[in-house]
């Protein structure tokens, strides 16, 4: 398995430079950092050099990526003049420990949502229960995201308060005094990050669980006289679980990669807000920072999904 | 309708304010003096009310003011032009006080200063300009604010700088105008100096905007380390001004802490004549509109003081719990033409279209259900001079709007006719059809396009949009090299065909001299093309004409030139000023007793008065 491990990393070498530099270029081909000054009336040359020695703009793309890419890999990955000149590395590896008090345990309660309710919607298919898992997945699912955060800050943030005259939750920032605090500035983001994806997700893990209690193994369990509980928790379960294994390990390198749209509603200081903040201020050494560590993040939970595969499915090998 | 009382009732205040304080004059005294001389003195507040300015937080709470805003600022260094954000400069203004600061009225107040400069010319054409500073001025480290910091704030921004070959410079600034311009500086006493020049600089009011804790920061790489953060050796940098920098947390928030030590303000737009009454000002980075109404509405921000959008007006104008505040700033919207498109180069066709687009409607649409009556219902007619300043002239009131026949009459004189469409033809230059573009993704600005381009259609003027996102578009489309190029050569170099409308904001101010950038010949800041000798000096003789009703009635026959045929009836009528921008500033009832009047909306910011903030009582 070390081996398998040591070749999957090596292969992503490739994958990781094609990847970002694809990103910088089309990134450093739109952003114009000098367009700041495009209206200042009265700016001297001088400013505009300054702004050209900062971002190498003299250079062409590929040997300005050459450049960020030759820091990178030692760890600098330049400076965010967008964010007062600090060092990019430390600020994302800060925003990112914002990001994942939402994504930890948002990620803990979709795995366990999404299997529930896929599991109790594939085993009662067609009953009325089902219908109604159906339905909420489906809303979950149409429903966009910035919508429904708004939706959560208007109940519980305004109207919450005019019925009962104190509101339940903050609506914007993170807050992390006490621990009724974190609570309540915790709770909305987390919670729309839960709906919209555990909708998705209970939808893979049904029709995965249709398919296999529909298979002869799982109807020979049954014949033998196992219960049914057992049947499906420990026989079906268990292989129903590999493709969502799968979008798991996407939607958490998602989720620690920052959701923009929750974040940004919410006021989070995370990834989301900074990775915009980086696009719009045409910020490459932050942009590419915050792509390189998405990237990589997919990357290594693509390899663990790979691992858990073999711990899900005896059959699956690594050589 | 209340909203409507509310800003008819706020602007009787801020005349009855000015009014009051109008007495004074230049002989404004010290803040201590300011305070005894009060006692027996009440003024008007926003709301109309009789309040003591010595004794103005009385009866108020002691909370916090909670700001939400959209933008952070990168760094707190405001003069790098890399970091020209409106939010650096609002939180500065309540940090540092600057020899003139700006009221409502956008006209320049002595802020640091007892009196107005005198400015005494001699023979040669030289000047010097003496100041005298108002007695008792601090820092917030007790430090007395002198005539020394004003002269070391001159030395950081001139440091290594070459006047001669304009070169050089350590002090991080994109424009040194009108220093450049000081040949000597002189220390006469703690409380006053001189300054020469060579020749007069119109624009002096507006130099030293701030002055630097020189006790503290002294040299410009200095400046250049500790502006950005607010410290220096690990130190918050001492207030002048009536907050304090406190704590930053990226992303989330910025804390100010109250000047307890602040000497008053001397802006006829306040009440209060000591300390703020807040305890401090967070400022909540909240990026999205909705949220920030949202955080507004469920308590978590007392205020907010953003980009005019239409969901402000629909979700709070209504709403008892807040009061809604709007002011006219120094910024404007305007169409601005091409002068080498085939079209636009004829006056005829420039002038048809300012003859069919109607402002009162694009007003009456868009401005005045959010605004009010804080912008006047014709719509801007200068861009010298904006509608709430002494000096405005409306030059383009004989374009009354919608006048589709005059429209129409001025394209047939031009060769066109009527095609089968309903759009004019011209037989060389072929249908009369354009492309208007803009920062795409601003709404309002969006909508005031598609309004105007139906208005012009009953007059056979074809518009299209043709908009690039955000500020993207100025590179893209009017200050492109080739766009550029073009307009410097007289059309003979770079590419004439990249834009044909533009609509987009310039910045005016109290002193509108830097406005001529945009119209001189050959200069880069001019997209249009318009180039003309007579502007070109007269814009140097305006500059140079050292009275003040003087020099503003010669920027009104200035701004002729650019807004009528009647100065340049070849090249002129190249802008039509569409609107002011105003601020939207709203605030909760529940949380702030008295908000803070925000004059120069879009430069000086929501905290240039905040010391007439009043939390509610608890």
């Amino acid at each position: 398995m070390f081996a398998y491990v040591a070749r999957r990393i090596m292969t992503t070498i490739p994958l990781l430079l094609v990847g970002t530099f694809i990103v910088y270029a089309l990134t450093a081909s739109v952003a114009n950092p000098l367009a700041k000054l495009a209206t200042c009336t009265t700016c001297d040359q001088a400013a505009f050099d300054r702004i050209i020695d900062l971002y190498n703009l003299d250079d062409p793309i590929p040997v300005r990526y050459g450049k960020w890419m030759l820091g990178a890999a030692t760890g600098d990955m330049g400076q965010a003049p967008s964010q007062g000149n600090f060092d990019v590395f430390p600020l994302v590896m800060e925003r990112m420990a914002n990001t994942a008090q939402l994504a930890i345990p948002a990620f803990l309660i979709i795995a366990v949502l999404a299997i529930a309710l896929g599991v109790f919607s594939a085993v009662n298919q067609y009953s009325k229960s089902d219908y109604f898992v159906t339905g909420f997945s489906f809303v979950g699912i149409s429903m966009p995201t910035f919508f429904f955060a708004l939706v959560l800050q208007v109940i519980f943030g305004v109207w919450w308060q005019d019925w009962f005259d104190a509101k339940p939750f903050y609506v914007s920032q993170m807050h992390m005094g006490s621990i009724v605090d974190i609570i309540r500035s915790h709770t909305l983001p987390i919670l729309t990050l839960v709906l919209v994806i555990t909708a998705a997700e209970s939808r893979f893990e049904r029709a995965s669980m249709l398919e296999v209690i529909n298979s002869d193994y799982i109807r020979t369990a049954r014949a033998k006289g196992l219960p049914r509980w057992r049947v499906i928790l420990k026989h079906g379960l268990r292989n129903a679980m590999i493709p969502l294994v799968t979008i798991w390990a996407i939607d958490f390198a998602a989720l620690l990669g920052g959701s923009v749209v929750t974040e940004t509603i919410f006021s989070w200081p995370g990834l989301g807000p900074l990775l915009l903040d980086g696009i719009f201020q045409g910020d490459l050494n932050l942009t590419m920072g915050i792509v390189m560590l998405i990237a990589m993040l997919v990357i290594f939970f693509n390899l663990i999904a790979d691992l858990v595969y073999g711990m899900l499915d005896p059959r699956i090998r690594y050589e | 309708m209340k909203r409507a009382r509310r800003l008819v009732a706020a602007a009787a205040a801020v005349a009855l304010v000015a009014t009051a304080c109008g007495d004074g004059g230049g002989d404004e005294p010290s803040g201590e003096e300011t305070t005894a001389a009060a006692d027996d003195t009440s003024s008007p507040t926003e709301t109309g009310e009789e309040v003591d300015p010595a004794n103005y937080c009385e009866g108020g709470g002691e909370a916090e003011l909670v700001w939400a805003h959209e933008q952070e600022p990168p760094d707190m260094h405001l003069d790098d032009p890399n970091n020209n954000l409106s939010i650096t400069s609002w939180v500065r203004q309540s940090l540092w006080d600057g020899l003139y600061g700006v009221s409502a009225a956008t006209e320049f107040i002595p802020e640091l200063l007892a009196e107005e400069a005198t400015v005494n010319e001699a023979e040669d054409g030289s000047v010097t300009i003496d100041y005298k500073l108002r007695d008792g001025l601090t820092w917030s480290d007790g430090t007395p604010l002198t005539a020394e910091h004003v002269k070391g704030t001159f030395d950081i921004i001139m440091e290594g700088y070459d006047a001669e070959t304009g070169e050089g410079g350590v002090y991080l600034i994109g424009d040194r105008t009108g220093y450049d311009q000081i040949t000597d500086f002189t220390v006469n006493s703690d409380t006053e100096f001189t300054i020469s020049m060579d020749k007069f600089f119109a624009g002096y009011k507006a130099l030293f905007s701030e002055v630097f804790p020189t006790h503290v920061v002294t040299t410009a790489e200095e400046a250049n380390a500790a502006f950005p953060e607010f410290e220096h050796n690990g130190e918050t940098l001492p207030s002048s001004g009536p907050m304090l920098f406190g704590e930053w947390e990226r992303g989330n928030s910025m804390q100010l802490e109250r000047n307890d030590e602040y000497h008053g303000s001397t802006s006829p737009d306040v009440t209060n004549a000591g300390a703020a009454c807040v305890s401090g000002v967070r400022i909540n980075w909240v990026a999205d509109t909705d949220a920030q109404i949202n955080a507004l509405k469920a308590g978590e921000a007392d205020m907010i003081f953003t980009q005019p959008q239409t969901a402000f007006g629909e979700r709070i104008s209504t709403d008892e719990a807040f009061t809604i505040a709007s002011e006219a700033g120094p910024v404007y919207e305007h169409w601005g033409f091409n002068l080498f498109n085939p079209h636009l180069s004829d006056p005829l066709v420039r002038e048809a279209i300012a003859y069919a687009l109607d402002k009162s409607q694009v007003m009456s649409a868009l401005y005045t259900p959010l605004f009010g009556d804080a912008l006047p219902a014709e719509g801007q007619g200068n861009t010298y001079w904006m509608s709430n300043q002494p000096a405005y002239e409306d030059h383009q009131a004989q374009y009354l709007g919608n006048l589709v026949d005059e429209a129409k009459a001025n394209l047939e004189e031009a060769g066109y006719t009527e095609g089968a469409n309903g759009i004019y033809e011209h037989p060389e230059r072929g249908p009369l059809s354009l492309r208007v573009g803009t920062t795409g993704g601003n709404a309002l600005r969006e909508l005031q396009q598609q309004l105007i381009i139906e208005q012009l259609k009953p007059a056979g003027i074809e518009v299209v949009i043709d908009n690039v996102p955000g500020g993207d578009y100025f590179g893209a489309q009017p200050f492109n090299p080739d766009a550029i190029a073009c307009a410097n050569s007289g059309g003979t170099e770079g590419n004439c065909e990249i834009w044909d409308i533009t609509q987009f904001a310039w910045v005016g101010g109290p002193w509108p001299g830097s406005n001529h950038v945009a119209y001189l010949s050959g200069s880069g800041n001019n997209p249009y093309g318009f180039a003309n000798d007579e502007f070109d000096a007269m814009a140097d003789e305006c500059d140079a004409t050292v009275d003040d009703d003087e020099r503003a009635a010669c920027y009104n026959e200035m701004d002729k030139f650019v807004t009528t045929l009647e100065k340049d009836p070849e090249n002129g009528l190249v802008v039509i000023p569409l609107t002011q921008k105003p601020s939207y500033y709203a605030y909760s009832n529940e949380r702030l007793e008295r908000g803070a009047v925000a004059p120069d909306a879009n430069s000086a910011g929501p905290l240039v008065n905040v010391v007439d903030y009043l939390p509610a009582a608890e």
